[in-house]
């Protein structure tokens, strides 16, 4: 029962399991962000530059942006549908907020994967 | 089939000013609205890290900029989203797995999530301003 769930039957379910499992790494992301900023201190360019220079710090960065795409997109998702009755204006709004998490989402990558420090 | 004239005539009350809000649906609507808000600010917080870390010039820049009081108030108010949202989700998290489901806990776990998120904004604010 609980895999037949995560089946196309259910996009509902995955929808919500979705939403809390992008939170959950969101959340985690952000405490070892703290964490992190906690020990490096950094008080100047260089310092902060070396707060997200290492590998790994990229790759959780970038896995981090990714939950937060589709768990913003979720949660916009839900606020629009119970907010706005209209099915036309839902529409556009919908697309302009896929456009704008995608543009972000890109530009994370991007900047998470960039040389310049 | 319903009688249309009666469904016409149902009492609607869209006076926001008269509804009191339990403490349970005051923190539900703050993670909404504070959700929105960390969503429109994602821009904001992509420009202020690639400029902080592309040149040292842009860095000083955003640092300077972190010096005025309105950003300062404005970077407060934005932590405050966050960490509400965040305490908010873990309550919600831990409901989902069947933890502080009753109304009295519920009505406690929401009290511990609105203080929390106050105090860590007021430590967020501290170590900004000092």
């Amino acid at each position: 029962m609980l895999l037949e769930l995560l089946s196309r039957k259910y996009p509902g379910f995955r929808a919500w399991l979705a939403q809390r499992f992008t939170g959950l790494i969101v959340a985690i992301y952000s405490v070892v962000l703290v964490v992190r900023l906690m020990c490096v201190q950094p008080n100047s360019f260089e310092t902060w530059q070396s707060v997200f220079q290492p590998w790994w710090m990229r790759v959780v960065s970038i896995l981090f942006w990714l939950s937060l795409s589709m768990h913003a997109w979720l949660g916009i998702r839900d606020v629009l549908k119970d907010y706005v009755p209209n099915t036309e204006v839902r529409g556009v709004a919908i697309k302009v907020v896929i456009i704008l998490l995608w543009a972000c989402l890109v530009w994370a990558v991007w900047l998470f994967t960039a040389s310049f420090y | 089939m319903p009688n249309k004239h009666k469904l016409k005539n149902r009492p609607k009350n869209l006076n926001l000013l008269t509804i009191r809000l339990p403490i349970n649906a005051l923190v539900s609507i703050l993670h909404r609205a504070t959700g929105c808000v960390l969503f429109l600010v994602l821009p904001l917080i992509l420009i202020t890290l690639q400029l902080s870390l592309s040149s040292a010039e842009h860095y000083q820049t955003i640092v300077n900029l972190m010096h005025s009081p309105l950003i300062k108030l404005v970077l407060i108010g934005l932590a405050w989203a966050f960490f509400h949202h965040f305490f908010a989700g873990l309550r919600h998290l831990a409901m989902d797995v069947h933890w502080m489901t009753t109304l009295m806990k519920a009505r406690y776990t929401s009290k511990i999530v609105l203080i929390l998120g106050i105090f860590a904004t007021l430590i967020f604010a501290i170590a900004l301003w000092f």
